[in-house]
């Protein structure tokens, strides 16, 4: 469904994602964790495009969200002028191709040709980021729901603004979506008269009222009240129920352990191991894997 | 003696005549200035609140800083003496043309870091939710964040206007006969010959107007709040 293909981030000096690849496949759950700093919230952002990658791309399904990285098409290198003058210096142009992309020799203009391959390629093949957006929805940890908006106009603004739903139509399954979460009565209410479960329920449902394909959340619980994270959990738990594919972002172990199919625990800006909840929480042979798990689940 | 001349001014009508064209002025230049400004604050505002990235408004991004920078750096007299004698009264416009045209200019710039600020200030995740959601920039913007943003640009809008008002007094400086001028008029020897009720007159009519417009905007804002109360 989502196939990340050697994204890296930096900001500024600072690498925040290395070379980072993964994959999601269709109704899989998987959860990310990792101590704070170690780049997950970022290849969660980058997923859909929030953050804008330096290198590597991003594919929903069969189409590319990011701009094609040419160092991941040998054949788009070997249009390059660096390329051509390298063939023509009596290197094979498979070699000429690998030591390009191993030393990243790729310069700012490369000549007509490589520019027209490129763009070729990227027409053919990217979707617009918007349209791939739809299908992504996208929770966040400080909830962001629109402060100026009633809830109802929370759910229905996106569907009626892109043309995906009349009117009547989004208000019916924005009705439906509030009382699933048992929120009808707080329709004509704004934001700021919400808790914060409340907040992050709705924000949940208003991704869901777009129909998305996949549900990516990023600390979905992480700035609320102890208590208050039951109910969101409980939603998200639902959610992962009914087969939505879901990517999460997140310190609750006890979730990851029960919900997750696939655990990925990321350090450093790589994912440092990836395997069945079962495998990471008993048996995780990454050093650093030991150490953060040892630490978060012996608190006190 | 002050309250005798205070009644003389209301009781002569060309006193009065004086007063209400110099009140007419003021009202003509601070309207004209007003509308100009914001509409040229809004636009610079939208100009340099494009992201770094697109390089096709880097051109129009530095024109904006320039033009800001210019016309925070230079006092408002000595702006308003280059409109006057050097760009537009010297070819022949209309002195009021002038002054709107320098006075406006003037606020726009102001205006401009208003708006920007007050659109800076609508939290980034609020723009974040809508493009996740597939919202596109612009509706994004109109729907959600300019909303939010002009709640908190109105009190200062409103700062800068009071501000405009009580500037325009000093088209005096080129010689325009406006309400400050006026009461400057009234006093001079050749008519009442005291200055001190003619000013306090004039004083008058400026604190109402501020008042009213005061008035005006604590209205506006009471009304935007209510989406934070209910």
């Amino acid at each position: 469904m989502i196939s990340v293909k050697s994204i890296s981030k930096n900001f500024g000096d600072v690498k925040v994602l290395k070379n980072v690849s993964c994959d999601i496949k269709k109704g899989e759950k998987v959860v990310i964790i990792g101590p704070s700093g170690s780049g997950k919230s970022t290849l969660l952002r980058c997923m859909n495009l929030l953050e804008k990658p330096t290198g590597g791309e991003v594919w929903l399904e069969d189409k590319m969200i990011t701009s094609a990285d040419p160092y991941l098409h040998p054949e788009l290198v070997l249009e390059s002028a660096t390329a051509k003058k390298l063939i023509a210096a009596g290197m094979e142009s498979g070699a000429a191709a690998d030591k390009i992309i191993a030393e990243k020799l790729l310069k700012k203009n490369e000549g007509r040709a490589f520019a027209a391959a490129l763009s070729a390629y990227n027409a053919q093949n990217t979707i617009p980021l918007n349209l791939a957006r739809q299908k992504m929805g996208m929770v966040f940890q400080h909830f962001n729901l629109f402060n100026n908006l009633t809830i109802m106009d929370n759910l229905t603004l996106a569907p009626v603004e892109l043309k995906l739903k009349t009117k009547a139509e989004a208000k019916e399954k924005a009705e439906e979506l509030l009382e699933r979460i048992g929120l009808t009565d707080k329709a004509n209410e704004y934001p700021s008269r919400l808790s914060g479960g409340q907040k992050q329920r709705i924000a949940i449902i208003r991704a869901l009222a777009m129909e998305p394909e996949v549900m990516l959340f990023d600390e979905p619980t992480s700035a609320l009240d102890p208590e208050l994270v039951g109910e969101v959990l409980s939603v998200m738990r639902s959610l992962a129920d009914e087969g939505m594919t879901m990517v999460v972002v997140t310190h609750e172990m006890n979730f990851a352990k029960n919900v997750a199919t696939r655990v990925m625990f990321m350090a450093d800006g790589v994912i440092a191991e990836e395997g069945t909840p079962e495998q990471i929480f008993t048996d995780p042979r990454h050093p650093r894997t030991r150490q953060f798990l040892h630490s978060v689940l012996n608190k006190d | 003696m002050f309250f005798e001349n205070l009644s003389e001014i209301f009781t002569t009508p060309k006193y009065l005549d004086i007063f209400f064209n110099g009140l007419k002025l003021t009202f003509i230049i601070s309207v004209g200035a007003a509308i100009l400004g914001l509409f040229l604050g809004v636009i610079v505002a939208l100009v340099k609140l494009t992201p770094k990235e697109n390089k096709a408004m880097a051109i129009p991004r530095l024109i904006c800083d320039v033009y800001i920078t210019i016309v925070r750096g230079t006092p408002m007299a000595l702006q308003l003496f280059i409109m006057a004698f050097v760009i537009l009264t010297i070819r022949g416009f209309p002195q009021e043309i002038t002054a709107i045209i320098a006075f406006g200019i003037n606020s726009g710039a102001y205006v401009a870091e208003n708006i920007r600020a007050g659109i800076l200030s609508v939290d980034i995740g609020q723009t974040e939710a809508g493009r996740s959601l597939g919202l596109s920039s612009r509706i994004t913007m109109t729907k959600i964040v300019i909303p939010q943003a002009i709640k908190n640009v109105i009190p200062a809008i409103g700062n800068e206007l009071i501000a405009l008002i009580k500037e325009t007094s000093i088209v005096t400086m080129i010689g325009m006969q406006d309400l400050t001028a006026a009461a400057k008029n009234v006093g001079a020897g050749n008519n009442l010959a005291s200055y001190f009720a003619p000013m306090v007159v004039a004083a008058l009519f400026y604190l109402a107007i501020v008042y009213a417009l005061t008035f005006a905007i604590k209205l506006i804002e009471r009304r935007l709040r209510a989406s934070d109360k209910r």
